[in-house]
């Protein structure tokens, strides 16, 4: 970087990532339960096993993801979810077995979820965006 | 239903936004409508073809004009894109010669850059953390 003056932009970055109300430690932490999530989101995976991962309580955890994240861990592993399934349905996998494979244990809590995300059944949507 | 369908970047010079954004940044063009002595020009990210569309939009407006560059001067991005590894990225696009006002650095639960379009803005690159 040159010797220049940090721009009204970097200096407010500057500011407010250092009045923010958590700590480092505490950022790597929920760091951890996104890895988890991420790798482990075909599983059944419960808020408790995601708590354990930060290393918080579980309430300590829902609260400090929402605040850190503006979304509760539950919907961020929804979220990707439906990213997942998105994918795999525009690449022609059955509905069925992209329900499984993202970690749904039932095709109508699946299909359900699909559709508040994305305003489409999972069918609809594979039909809509398959790959030709 | 409600969507957000398109959402806008005030380009100086829309052949040269069109450059930078497709062969620089990696966006696919995606319409290109003559619309007077302007076009109605959009790119989508290749993740996301039938997504959200970005218009790149003329800035012919004086008094945006007036305001685009104010936040220019004051080093505030007038829009921010997501990717998936933004020291990469970062490494790719100086490589390609872009200029960065802020290079990446963590911020809480992201890490962001921040580059010069070429065309009257910066623009913020973000990675969730």
């Amino acid at each position: 970087m040159s010797d220049r003056s940090p721009s009204f932009y970097e200096a407010e970055l500057e500011r407010i990532y250092h009045e923010l109300p958590f700590r480092q430690e505490q950022f790597a932490q929920l760091r951890q339960s996104k890895v988890f999530m991420e790798k482990h989101y075909g599983s059944k995976l419960v808020i408790d096993a995601l708590a354990d991962r930060a290393a918080m309580s579980r309430f300590h955890f829902i609260r400090v993801f929402k605040a850190m994240y503006g979304i509760s861990p539950m919907t961020y592993l929804r979220d990707l979810r439906i990213a997942k399934a998105k994918f795999l349905l525009q690449k022609g996998f059955l509905v069925t077995d992209v329900c499984l494979e993202v970690g749904y244990e039932s095709l109508p809590s699946f299909s359900t979820a699909f559709k508040k995300c994305t305003g489409y059944t999972p069918r609809e949507y594979r039909s809509i965006n398959i790959a030709i | 239903m409600i969507k957000i369908y398109v959402t806008s970047i005030p380009v100086e010079d829309q052949d040269k936004a069109l450059d930078f954004y497709t062969r620089v940044l990696g966006f696919i063009k995606k319409k290109e409508i003559p619309l007077g002595e302007h076009k109605w020009l959009t790119v989508v990210s290749p993740a996301e073809q039938s997504g959200v569309e970005l218009l790149l939009e003329p800035m012919a407006f004086e008094p945006a004009k007036v305001y685009y560059k104010a936040l220019k001067d004051a080093g505030i991005p007038c829009t921010s894109f997501e990717v998936d590894d933004i020291d990469s990225e970062y490494r790719r696009l100086v490589d390609l010669g872009v200029e960065f006002s802020v290079t990446p650095r963590e911020s809480g639960t992201v890490k962001i850059a921040v580059l010069d379009d070429t065309c009257g803005n910066y623009v913020q690159l973000m990675q969730e953390l």
